[in-house]
C-alpha cells in the first residue's frame, strides 16, 4: 500500500513539474511574441509624430496625429505627454480622456511603473508596463514610446492596448493544462489504487462524457439566461415571464398539451380496451396500427395532413374545410394521431396487468357490465390513465416538428425559442424559454414518480389469466370498433397520401401522374440522406455500447458518485430537444470545445439524447440475470471488459439490439435539437423535408418522407426478426 | 497440482446497514489456517459471516482490515480475476448462452491454452463426472445434479490452488445431495486441491470435511476435526449446532488433571459422576451443565435416573430407535435418546414413564 502511495505521488509530482515547465514556456513565448508586436506598433505610431524641420508642431497637428493613431492602434487609447516628466513631477497629457485621467491618477503619488516608463523614454526605448489596468471594463497594458524630433526626445507617447484577448488565451491555456492534469491524476489514481481498473476507467469516461455533454451545456444555457451584454441580470427572465407575447406562448403550449393529452388518452384507451377486454378478431392488426405512428418519422403524418387539409389540400380545394387547419385544431389533430400510440402502449400494459378475475368476480356477483367497467376496471386503471395523460402531455409540450409546420399564428414555447435563436439571434432568450418548458415536464415527472406510483393498484401475480371476459355489450362494441375503424382508415389514408404525393406533378394544382419529383428529390436529397445515414450509423454503436456499459455499472457495481452519474446520464430524457439544441450551440461554439459545424456535435447529440432509453432497457435486462453468472466468469479469470464482452453483452442481446435500433431510428428522425446543429456540410434529411414543404414543394417532401418511412420500418422489422430468434435464451436466464 | 495453504489473519469486514446506515461487523477478527490439500468447512447459522469469509477469499469482497494469504503470498488486494481461486456458486452461475463444454472451457480459453489441449482436457474432466455425453447441451436442458457437476468441473478444470464452494448442494434433493457429497470429496482428493466449503448443514459438514470451522455472529466459535467438534465442543452453542444434545445442570465438585487420570467430578441431584472432558475455565463449586449426545443417553425405570419423563414418540430406523422423552418441565424441549441395536434392547413404549441416565465416559462438562 505504501509503495502504491509513493508511486502515485511520484507520478503526480513528475506530471506537475513537466506540466509547469511546458506551460511557462508556452506562456512566455506567446507573451513575448505579443509584446514584440505591440512594441513595434507603438514605436511606429510614435515615429509618425508630425515632424516639422523648422517649427514646433502646433497643437492642431498633435491632435490630428493622435486621432490617426487611435485608428492605427487597433482600438487602443493614446495620449501625448509633452516633454519627459521627471519622477514626482505632475504629468499633464493630451488625448483619450480616460487614459489621461489614469495618467494623472498615477502621477500622484508617482507610480513606479510611470517612472520606469518615462525613464525608458528618456533613453529612447519603448516600454511595456509590467501590470495591466482596468479601463471601461477591459484590461489594458500601458506602453511608453519616445517621440523624437531632430534626434532629441521631445515627448512621450502613452498608448493603452487591449490585452484582454491575451489574458483569455492564457486562461484558456491554464484551463487546458488544468483539465489535462486532472485527467492524468484520475487515471494515475485508478491505475495505482483501483482493484478493478477497467471499471474505474469506464466510470471516469462516463463521468467525463456526462459532465462535458450534459452538465456543461445546461449550465451554459442557465448562465446565459442570466447574462446579457457582459453583465449579470434578471432582465431576460423578467422579459420572458412578464411579456404578453411569451406568456401567450406558454399558455398556447399548455392548451395544446391538455387537448392532445386528453384526446390521445381517450383514443389510446379505446384501442387498449378493445385489445385487452373484448373478443373481437384482428386484434394484432389493431395493435400494429395503434403503434405504427409512434415510429413514423416526424413531418410525414403532418405533411399528409397538409396535403389533405392545407391551403391547397385535397379537401380544402373541394371546399370541405370549414376552418383553417393551421393553428390549434390542426396541431391537436396531428399530435393526437402521432402520440395516441404512447397512451395506447401505456394503457394496454396497465390493462394487461389487471387480473380479469376481478371483473369475473364482479360479474359473478350479478353486476351489469357497465357497472363492472365503472366500479372495477376504471378505478383500477386510473393511475395508468393519469400516467398516460402526463406522458403525452410532456411529449406534446416538447414537440417541435408539428408546430414548425402547422402552428400558423398559434404560438407555442418550443417554436418560440427556436425563433428567438434563429430569427432574432437572442440565444439567452431562447435558452430561457426552453427552460420554462422544463417546469411542466419536471412537474409531470414528479407527479408520476411520487404520487401515481404510490396509488398504483396493479399487482403482478405472475399467473396469466388465460381467458378474458368480454366486457362490452354488442352495441357498445360496435361503437368502439367503429371509432377504431375510422382512426385506422384515416391513418392508412394519411400514409397513402404521402405515397400518392410522390407520383403527382404538383399537389393541389396539377394531379397528373409524374416521376419528376422522384428524380428531383433523389438528386437534391441524396447528400442529406447520406449525411443522415452516416451520422446515425456512427451514433448507433456508440450509444448502444455506452448504454449497456452504463447499465452494467448502475446495476452491478458500486462506486462513489453512482447516484449523481445516474441522474446526469438520465437527464437528457426529460429535456426538450430545443433546450438541448440551444445548449449545445451555446456551449460548443467557443473554446475550449468548438464543435458546432462538425459532424461530431451531431453524433454526440444523437448519442446523449438516446442513451437514457437504452440504459433503461439494459438495466431491466440485467436485473433479470443472476449476478453469480458474471461472478463465475470473473472468478475464472475474466477482467471486467472480458466479462462484458463474453457474458453480459450476449445475455442482454435483445436489449442491446433494441437499444441500437431505437438510437438509429430516433437519430434518423431527429428534428428538434438537430435543427440547431446542422451546417452546410452536414445536413439532415428531416430538415430538408421541412424546407421542401415550407417552399410548397410537397412532392419532394413526400418522396423523402417515404424514403425515411421505408428505412425506419425496415430497421424495426429487422430488429424484430433478430430478437425473436433470441427468445429461447432470454427465457432461461432467470433460472 | 500444487495444493497451497490458506491463511486468514485478523480479518474484519464491516458493512453499512442499509436501513440505519450504521456500520455492522459481519466478520469480526477472524484468523485461521488451512493446510494444503485439506477440505475445510465453514459451518454456522445463516448470517454468521461464513459466506462473507468465502467471498473475501475469492476476492469479491474486500476485508475492512486484516490479511489473506494463499501459500506465501498476500492476496488481500488481488482482484478475483487475478486470484488463484475458483468458486462453485450456490446457484451454479452457468453461462446460459454456452453449452456444457463451452462453459467448462471458458476458464481455459482465458488462460490462452491451445485449442486442442482445451478440447482434450475438457473431455477428460467431463468424463470424470460422467457428463461426456451431454457436452453439447445448453445448461437449461440439464437436471439440477448435472448442472451442479458442470459448475464443479468448470471450477476445477483451471486447477486453482484453492477451490471455494458456497452451499453448492442446497438446491438439490436429499438423495442427490448425498451422491454429490461423495463426488466432491472424491474429486477434491484426487486432484488434491485445497478446498473451503460453506454450509449450514451439519451432516454435510461432518461427512465431507477434514476440519470444521464453526462460526457464530461473525466470530469463530471452534476449529477442529468433525469428531473433535462433535465429542468435544467448546461451548453449548457448538454442541447444539453440530448435533442433537441434552444438557443437565450440575455442580463441579472436584477436578483432577493428572497426566493419566483426568477427571471432573460433578454432582447432579445428589449423585456423583466422573466425566473425562470438561471446559478448562471451570473451577470447583461452579455450576455447570453436562452435555450428552443421544447415543450416550440411557433409559431406565422411573426414579432410577437423574431425571424422569415420559416417552413421547419412538422413531424406528432399523439400526437404531430414536426415543423422544418429554421432560417434567414442559417448557424445556424434548430429549432425544438413541438406542442402537434395538432388536436386543428394551424399547419403552410411547406414553410410558421413564428415567434418564448417561454414560459418563462419552459426556462433557460445559460452563452453564
Amino acid at each position: 500500500m505504501k509503495k502504491r502511495v509513493l508511486h502515485f505521488a511520484l507520478t503526480l509530482g513528475l506530471v506537475v513539474i513537466l506540466g509547469f515547465w511546458i506551460f511557462t514556456n508556452i506562456q512566455n513565448e506567446f507573451l513575448s511574441l505579443a509584446k514584440t508586436q505591440q512594441l513595434r506598433l507603438v514605436s511606429a505610431i510614435a515615429e509618425a509624430f508630425p515632424d516639422r524641420a523648422d517649427t514646433e508642431p502646433t497643437p492642431e497637428n498633435v491632435l490630428e496625429w493622435l486621432e490617426k493613431s487611435v485608428k492605427n492602434s487597433g482600438g487602443g487609447k493614446v495620449a501625448y505627454v509633452n516633454g519627459v516628466p521627471a519622477p514626482l513631477e505632475r504629468v499633464s497629457a493630451l488625448g483619450d480622456s480616460s487614459l489621461v485621467e489614469l495618467l494623472t491618477a498615477l502621477s500622484s503619488p508617482f507610480s513606479l511603473e510611470l517612472a520606469k516608463g518615462f525613464d525608458n523614454v528618456a533613453y529612447e526605448e519603448t516600454y511595456r508596463s509590467a501590470k495591466d489596468w482596468e479601463l471601461d471594463n477591459t484590461s489594458y497594458a500601458l506602453f511608453f514610446a519616445p517621440v523624437v524630433q531632430k534626434g532629441e526626445v521631445v515627448g512621450a507617447l502613452v498608448a493603452a492596448l487591449d490585452v484582454s484577448e491575451e489574458n483569455s488565451f492564457i486562461n484558456l491555456l491554464l484551463l487546458l493544462f488544468g483539465a489535462a492534469f486532472a485527467i492524468i491524476a484520475l487515471v494515475a489514481y485508478q491505475v495505482s489504487f483501483s482493484r478493478d481498473v477497467i471499471t474505474g476507467f469506464a466510470v471516469l469516461i462516463l463521468f467525463g462524457i456526462s459532465l462535458v455533454f450534459v452538465a456543461y451545456p445546461l449550465f451554459e444555457s442557465l448562465r446565459l439566461s442570466f447574462y446579457q451584454d457582459g453583465q449579470w441580470t434578471l432582465d431576460i427572465w423578467k422579459t420572458i415571464l412578464m411579456s404578453r407575447g411569451y406568456r401567450s406562448a406558454l399558455q398556447g403550449s399548455i392548451e395544446l398539451g391538455v387537448w392532445t393529452a386528453s384526446c390521445s388518452t381517450i383514443l389510446g384507451f379505446i384501442f387498449a380496451f378493445v385489445c385487452a377486454r373484448t373478443n373481437i378478431r384482428f386484434k394484432g392488426f389493431i395493435a400494429a396500427m395503434g403503434t405504427l405512428p409512434v415510429i413514423s418519422p416526424p413531418f410525414s403524418l403532418t405533411l399528409s395532413i397538409i396535403l389533405l387539409f392545407g391551403n391547397n389540400g385535397l379537401f380544402t380545394r373541394m371546399g370541405l374545410m370549414p376552418f383553417s387547419i393551421y393553428g390549434l385544431p390542426g396541431l391537436v389533430l396531428a399530435q393526437t394521431i402521432g402520440m395516441f400510440p404512447v397512451a395506447f402502449l401505456t394503457l394496454s400494459g396497465v390493462l394487461a396487468a389487471i387480473d380479469s378475475t376481478f371483473e369475473d368476480a364482479a360479474l359473478n356477483l350479478s353486476a351489469t357490465r357497465m357497472k363492472v367497467f365503472t366500479s372495477i376496471t376504471l378505478p383500477l386503471a386510473l393511475p395508468g390513465f393519469l400516467s398516460a395523460w402526463l406522458l403525452v402531455f410532456t411529449i406534446s409540450l416538447a414537440d417541435f416538428a408539428n408546430p414548425l409546420i402547422l402552428a400558423g399564428n398559434f404560438r407555442v414555447l418550443s417554436l418560440e425559442s427556436y425563433m428567438e435563436v434563429t430569427g432574432m439571434n437572442r440565444l439567452g432568450h431562447g435558452a430561457a424559454l426552453s427552460m420554462v418548458l422544463l417546469v411542466p415536464t419536471l412537474t409531470a415527472f414528479l407527479v408520476q414518480r411520487f404520487w401515481i406510483a404510490r396509488k398504483s393498484y396493479v399487482t403482478v401475480t405472475g399467473k396469466p389469466s388465460g381467458r378474458i371476459t368480454d366486457l362490452t355489450t354488442p352495441g357498445v362494441r360496435t361503437v368502439l370498433v367503429g371509432i377504431i375503424a375510422l382512426v385506422i382508415i384515416f391513418l392508412i389514408s394519411l400514409y397513402g397520401t404521402i405515397i400518392a404525393g410522390c407520383f403527382v406533378k404538383n399537389w393541389g394544382i396539377d394531379y397528373t401522374f409524374s416521376l419528376d419529383n422522384i428524380f428531383e428529390a433523389v438528386t437534391r436529397g441524396k447528400d442529406a440522406l447520406f449525411d443522415t445515414l452516416a451520422l446515425s450509423l456512427a451514433a448507433t454503436p456508440i450509444a448502444g455500447i455506452l448504454a449497456m456499459v452504463s447499465a452494467l455499472l448502475f446495476v452491478r457495481k458500486t462506486f462513489y458518485g453512482k447516484r449523481l452519474l445516474e441522474i446526469l446520464m438520465m437527464t437528457p430524457f426529460a429535456l426538450p430537444g430545443t433546450l438541448v439544441g440551444i445548449s449545445y450551440v451555446l456551449a460548443f461554439s467557443k473554446a475550449p470545445l468548438i464543435l458546432v459545424g462538425t459532424a461530431a456535435i451531431i453524433v454526440i447529440n444523437y448519442t446523449i439524447r438516446e442513451l437514457p432509453v437504452g440504459i433503461e432497457g439494459g438495466m431491466a435486462a440485467l436485473r433479470q440475470i443472476d449476478p453469480s453468472i458474471e461472478e463465475a466468469a470473473t472468478d475464472l479469470g475474466a477482467d471486467s471488459a472480458t466479462v462484458f464482452r463474453t457474458i453480459v453483452l450476449p445475455l442482454i442481446r435483445p436489449a442491446f439490439l433494441s437499444g441500437l435500433s431505437y438510437t438509429f431510428v430516433r437519430s434518423m428522425t431527429a428534428v428538434s435539437a438537430v435543427i440547431f446543429l446542422i451546417s452546410a456540410r452536414w445536413y439532415h434529411l428531416t430538415i430538408l423535408i421541412y424546407n421542401f414543404s415550407e417552399n410548397l414543394r410537397f412532392g419532394l417532401a413526400s418522396v423523402l418522407s417515404t424514403v425515411l418511412i421505408i428505412i425506419v420500418f425496415g430497421v424495426f422489422g429487422l430488429m424484430h426478426l433478430l430478437v425473436r430468434r433470441n427468445d429461447n435464451l432470454t427465457k432461461t436466464i432467470g433460472a | 497440482m500444487h495444493a497451497k495453504s490458506v491463511r486468514l489473519v485478523n480479518i474484519v469486514k464491516t458493512f453499512k446497514d442499509p436501513q440505519s446506515g450504521q456500520p455492522v461487523n459481519a466478520v469480526n477478527d477472524v484468523s485461521f489456517e488451512i493446510a494444503p490439500g485439506d477440505l475445510v468447512t465453514l459451518l454456522g447459522p445463516s448470517g454468521c459471516g461464513k459466506t462473507t469469509v468465502l467471498r473475501m477469499l475469492s476476492g469479491f469482497e474486500n476485508p475492512t482490515s486484516g490479511h489473506i494469504y494463499i501459500g506465501d503470498s498476500d492476496v488481500t488486494d488481488v482482484p478475483p480475476n487475478k486470484r488463484d481461486t475458483s468458486m462453485v456458486f450456490q446457484s451454479y452461475g452457468l453461462f446460459p448462452h454456452m453449452n456444457v463444454s463451452e462453459n467448462v472451457a471458458y476458464g481455459l480459453k482465458l488462460r490462452n491454452m491451445a485449442k486442442d489441449a482445451i478440447d482434450e482436457k475438457v473431455a477428460r474432466f467431463l468424463e470424470m463426472v460422467s457428463l461426456d455425453k451431454l457436452a453439447k447441451r445448453p445448461p437449461s436442458r440439464l437436471s439440477g445434479g448435472q448442472q451442479q457437476r458442470v459448475a464443479l468441473v468448470r471450477a476445477m478444470i483451471v486447477e486453482p490452488s484453492v477451490l471455494l464452494l458456497d452451499e453448492p448442494l442446497s438446491n438439490l434433493d436429499a438423495l442427490l445431495r448425498e451422491q454429490m457429497r461423495v463426488e466432491i470429496r472424491r474429486l477434491q482428493k484426487s486432484l488434491s486441491i485445497t478446498a473451503v466449503y460453506v454450509t449450514h448443514d451439519r451432516v454435510e459438514a461432518m461427512s465431507l470435511s477434514d476440519k470444521i470451522i464453526v462460526m457464530n455472529a461473525g466470530k469463530i466459535a471452534q476449529i477442529g476435526t468433525p469428531s473433535d467438534i462433535y465429542r468435544d465442543p467448546i461451548n453449548s452453542f457448538v454442541a447444539g449446532f453440530v448435533g442433537k444434545v441434552a444438557f443437565f445442570p450440575c455442580e463441579v465438585k472436584e477436578i483432577t488433571s493428572g497426566s493419566d487420570n483426568k477427571i471432573c467430578r460433578v454432582e447432579i441431584k445428589g449423585r456423583f459422576f466422573d466425566i473425562p472432558r470438561w471446559s478448562p475455565e471451570l473451577k470447583v463449586s461452579d455450576s455447570a451443565v453436562v452435555m450428552c449426545r443421544p447415543e450416550s443417553l440411557l433409559l431406565s425405570e422411573p426414579g432410577t435416573g437423574i431425571e424422569d419423563g415420559t416417552v413421547s414418540a419412538n422413531v424406528y430406523l432399523g439400526n437404531s430407535v430414536e426415543s423422544w422423552v418429554k421432560r417434567k418441565d414442559a417448557s424445556q424441549s424434548d430429549i432425544l435418546v438413541q438406542i442402537d441395536n434395538p432388536d436386543v434392547k428394551k424399547i419403552w413404549k410411547e406414553g410410558e414413564p421413564v428415567s434418564l441416565t448417561f454414560e459418563p465416559s462419552l459426556a462433557k462438562v460445559l460452563s452453564a
